[in-house]
């Protein structure tokens, strides 16, 4: 069955899901630092995103709290990146996480030309600091760098838009995955693409029998 | 018979293309997607469809009646479920 927003996608709207509900991108995302200098730094002067807002805030709520000062940097299209620096926190490090989690736990902010990616990536080098790398993925070309809190953070330009193809894609593989992980076989992608590939040939059977 | 599947987009084009010009290979277009039938094994070399590695690893949309033998640097091949 096709979903409301497959069908909305269907019908042509956009994509990127302006229409159909309220959410308008991100407001902030929050991160703590132990390195408020080099933040301030990598942010403002390197990256060239300024502060918007900051909040020195006195310890309140629960017992674990601390003195803090929260800022603000803006990303664009009045979204925020955010930082905690809480006073008198020992640093603290995930030293176990496994290379794969870390990588797919990332930032990816948006450009919309391939000048505004290449001078990004010039201020960077300009500062001394080195990308992890510059990748052509699918959709959007990126680069990658890390944050003075070891945040990877990556910078994407558009390759194409996407269209309500993709959109129904997104829906069809989500439902696969969905109806793979409920089966009692073991989820693996050799049981998405077979899935998937019902899913499929069952919506096209149904697109034939409403013409 | 098996049949793949590759999303009806611009970079997946030449993929399809490549799998599409093998000998007994049936094209058929559907919503959003482009479907290579073949009675046999359907064989897709990387070089020659000129893709970059980014896109020739999330070409392959699904796979009907089909088991993928290899998905390499090399090469897609998809043998029939018997």
């Amino acid at each position: 069955m096709t979903s409301p927003t497959a069908q909305v996608r269907e019908q042509g709207a956009d994509p990127r899901g302006t229409p159909g509900h309220p959410v308008r991108g991100i407001n902030h995302m929050a991160f703590p630092t132990f390195d408020p200098a080099g933040t301030i730094h990598f942010y403002r002067d390197v990256l060239g995103l300024p502060l918007v807002q900051t909040m020195q805030v006195k310890a309140w709520g629960p017992e674990y709290q601390r003195d803090f000062v929260h800022f603000f940097f803006d990303i664009g299209n009045a979204d925020c990146l955010a930082f905690f620096y809480y006073f008198g926190q020992e640093s603290y490090t995930d030293e176990n996480l496994p290379p794969l989690l870390d990588l797919g736990r990332h930032v990816a902010l948006h450009v919309d030309t391939l000048e505004d990616l290449d001078g990004l990536q010039k201020r960077i080098e300009d500062a001394g600091l080195k990308l992890d790398m510059r990748v052509m993925h699918e959709t959007v070309e990126s680069i990658y760098v890390r944050d003075p809190n070891n945040i990877l953070i990556e910078i994407a330009r558009p390759l194409r838009e996407l269209t309500a193809a993709d959109a129904v894609d997104a829906e069809v593989t989500a439902q696969a995955l969905l109806d793979v992980l409920a089966s009692d076989g073991e989820p693996t992608l050799d049981a998405l693409w077979a899935r998937k590939a019902e899913l499929i040939t069952s919506r096209a059977r149904a697109a034939q029998g409403e013409r | 018979m098996t049949t793949l599947y590759f999303l009806d987009a611009a970079e997946f084009t030449d993929v399809s293309a490549v799998a599409a010009a093998q000998p007994g290979a049936r094209v058929e277009r559907l919503p959003g997607y482009v479907a290579v039938t073949s009675d046999g094994p359907i064989v897709v070399d990387r070089r020659a469809t000129g893709v970059r590695h980014a896109v020739w690893y999330s070409a392959l949309a699904a796979v009907g009646d089909g088991r993928v033998v290899q998905y390499d640097k090399d090469a897609l091949k998809v043998e029939p479920i018997l």
